[in-house]
C-alpha cells in the first residue's frame, strides 16, 4: 500500500513537474499523512494486545477471586444451613430413640404414649390425655407444655416430654394447673433457685 | 468408649460431660450433675433405658439432662 502510494506521488510529481508545485506537495502531504495513520495503527496494535492480555488476566484474577469470594459466603452460608439440618437430623434421631424406649408410636398427628390405662397423644406444644383408653367413651384433656428453650428444635421437646410422662404421668396435672414448671420428679422449678 | 452426658438445648443436643467410665471419678461427675440440675433444672435420665436416676454410676454410657416443662 506504502509502495503503491509512493508510486502514486511519484507520477503525480512527473506529470506537474513543470506545473504546479501545489499539486505535488498536496499528494506528498496526503502520502505522508496515510503513512503515519498505518505506521501508527500498526504499532498500537501490538501495545494493545499487550494492554489487552494483561487486563484478561486481570479480570481472570477478578473473576476468580469473585468466584472463591461467592464460593466462600456460599461455603459459609451453607455451613450454617448444613448446621441447622445437622442439628434437625440429630434431634430427629434423638426423637426416635426416644419414640423407642417410651414405646410411643408415631402416627400422622404426633405421638401416642401408653401409660398403664392413660393414653397421651403428644403434639408440638400440646398433650392431650384420654384417661382410660380402653373407654371409648371417655373424653380427653388437653395442656399445653413449653420448655425453658423455646427455640428448641420441636422434636426434642416433644422426645422431652415423652420422656418425662413416661416416667412420671402426673406431670400432666402440674401442666393444665399453669402454675409454673415442673422438674421430671414433679418439683417445681423457679429459674431463681 | 466414652460416655457423656447430653441435654436439649435451644442450638440443639450439647455434650456438657465427656469422660471415660472406667476411669472416671463418678462423684465428681455427679457433682457435676447436681450443679446442672441445681442451675437449670434438668435432670438426668438414662438413655438406654429411658428411664430417670438419681445418680450416674460406671454402668451408663449416655445420660441426658431432661430439662423442667411449663404448662400453658
Amino acid at each position: 500500500m506504502l509502495f503503491a502510494l509512493w508510486l502514486s506521488a511519484t507520477r503525480a510529481e512527473i506529470r506537474y513537474r513543470d506545473g504546479s508545485a501545489y499539486v505535488l506537495s498536496v499528494i506528498v502531504l496526503l502520502t505522508l499523512i496515510v503513512w503515519r495513520i498505518v505506521f501508527a495503527s500498526r504499532q498500537r496494535r501490538p501495545f494493545m494486545r499487550e494492554m489487552a492480555v494483561p487486563q484478561r488476566r486481570n479480570n481472570n484474577v477478578v473473576d476468580l477471586e469473585a468466584v472463591l469470594a461467592i464460593a466462600g459466603n456460599r461455603f459459609v452460608n451453607n455451613s450454617h444451613a448444613m448446621d441447622r439440618f445437622e442439628r434437625r437430623n440429630r434431634a430427629i434421631t434423638y426423637l426416635r430413640r426416644i419414640v423407642a424406649l417410651t414405646g410411643a408410636t408415631q402416627t400422622s398427628q404426633g405421638y401416642v404414649l401408653d401409660v398403664g390405662t392413660t393414653r397421651f397423644f403428644v403434639r408440638d406444644g400440646y398433650v392431650e390425655r384420654q384417661r382410660d383408653a380402653s373407654d371409648p367413651k371417655c373424653g380427653y384433656e388437653r395442656a399445653c407444655f413449653s420448655l425453658p428453650y423455646n427455640r428448641m428444635p420441636k422434636e426434642e421437646q416433644i422426645a422431652t416430654a415423652l420422656l418425662q410422662l413416661r416416667n412420671n404421668p402426673a406431670l400432666f396435672d402440674r401442666w393444665a394447673e399453669q402454675s409454673g414448671a415442673y422438674k421430671a420428679d414433679g418439683q417445681g422449678f423457679h429459674c431463681a433457685q | 468408649m466414652n460416655a457423656k452426658i447430653v441435654t436439649f438445648s435451644s442450638y440443639g443436643d450439647k455434650t456438657i460431660l465427656e469422660y471415660d467410665p472406667a476411669a472416671a471419678d463418678m462423684d465428681e461427675v455427679n457433682r457435676v450433675i447436681a450443679e446442672y440440675e441445681a442451675k437449670t433444672g434438668a435432670q438426668p435420665f438414662d438413655m438406654t433405658t429411658g428411664e430417670h436416676i438419681e445418680k450416674v454410676t460406671r454402668q451408663q454410657n449416655e445420660v441426658l439432662m431432661v430439662h423442667p416443662i411449663a404448662g400453658g
